[in-house]
């Protein structure tokens, strides 16, 4: 879910907040920086048929942009990550604290410094 | 009498049926209203025929229980019959236009320019393309939409057999009469499978059929 509003505890890795295609495509751009369609197909092994709207979905939910090239009378997307790795993490990670200091209030403040402590 | 004369008039006449003639007219402008707010086509013009008929409905019903004046009957019905017109013409003929809007299409011929000579040679039409990876193209109006998608995945000899499948298609609607491109809007999700088959029969005499052949493979058929 692109959109961040649901969170699935059991899933694995980045696919607990993210579809397993949009996790997909997600961690080959922040490991390659810019890539073209072809380039993302042939990374992530997944087809075009199913990134295609994937990619719409990601561009429009403002997790990556792309810009239109012409290249030798070809036209092509390329695309690039909104937010590094690092950025991403952070934005999740606040979003659910939030989430669970609004849903807990002072007890979820007082299980974050206990598992800071901990740490 | 004027017209509030008229409408005080037509309330007392029907009397205990006012509500419900009331009902079925704020029913049919609600229809009308998200009509034309709705995105898919087909829900749209599903509404669109439903505000048609609650509207109808209502003004069959005053003109029974009428019994008293009848020009606001008339006057109610001319004027329905005159905005409902002007709506169904009105979408029919600015549909493309709607398209290019929506889908913050823009002329093909700025990132491919031989794209839109190339239709200019077959039909007269202008050649948009719109921003999504998802390989498309379709024919609205006189208007041919493209996405980006379809231009990174087809070669030059592919595309120009897609482009002559749309072609054919607005050479096609622009010899079918008005009524017939309303019910093929209406009633059919996608088009009629003996028009593809012309569309794909046109499209390889003119592009030749490996390049269609191939562009199919590539496409999913729902897309073309």
């Amino acid at each position: 879910m692109v959109k961040l509003d649901q969170i699935n505890i059991s899933n694995d890795g980045l696919t607990k907040f993210f579809s397993p295609i949009e996790a997909a495509i997600l961690r080959a751009l922040w490991s390659e920086g810019e890539m073209t369609t072809s380039e993302l197909t042939g990374k992530t092994n997944i087809p075009l048929t199913s990134v295609a709207g994937t990619l719409d979905r990601l561009v429009k939910a403002g997790y990556t942009t792309r810009r239109t090239e012409t290249v030798n009378g070809r036209v092509r997307y390329v695309y690039e990550p909104v937010l590094s790795e690092e950025e991403a993490a952070s934005e999740i990670t606040t979003k659910i604290l939030d989430s669970l200091v609004q849903a807990f209030g002072p007890l979820a403040v007082e299980n974050f410094s206990k598992y800071s402590d901990k740490k | 009498m004027n017209i509030f004369g008229e409408i005080t008039c037509y309330g007392q006449c029907l009397r205990s049926w006012a509500p419900i003639v009331a009902f079925i007219v704020i029913i049919s402008l609600t229809s009308v209203a998200a009509s034309l707010m709705l995105k898919n086509p087909k829900k749209r013009l599903q509404t669109f025929a439903f505000a048609q008929v609650s509207g109808l409905t209502g003004v069959a019903l005053t003109y029974y229980l009428m019994n008293c004046s009848e020009m606001l009957s008339m006057y109610l019905f001319f004027a329905y019959v005159a905005i409902s017109t002007i709506l169904i013409f009105g979408t029919l003929l600015y549909y493309d236009r709607l398209m290019i809007k929506r889908l913050e299409a823009k002329p093909a011929g700025s990132i491919l320019k031989w794209t839109q000579e190339y239709v200019d040679k077959l039909t007269s039409a202008r050649v948009y393309y719109f921003d999504s990876a998802i390989p498309k193209a379709f024919a609205a109006g006189r208007s041919i939409f493209i996405s980006i998608g379809l231009l990174e995945i087809l070669d030059d000899d592919e595309l120009k057999a897609v482009l002559a499948h749309e072609s054919w298609h607005i050479r096609h609607n622009s010899r079918m009469p008005f009524l017939s491109r309303l019910a093929l809007m209406a009633f059919s999700s996608s088009s009629e499978p003996e028009l593809e088959e012309q569309a794909d029969r046109f499209a390889a005499k003119v592009a030749g059929s490996a390049a269609l052949f191939s562009a199919r493979n590539k496409i999913d058929k729902v897309f073309i």
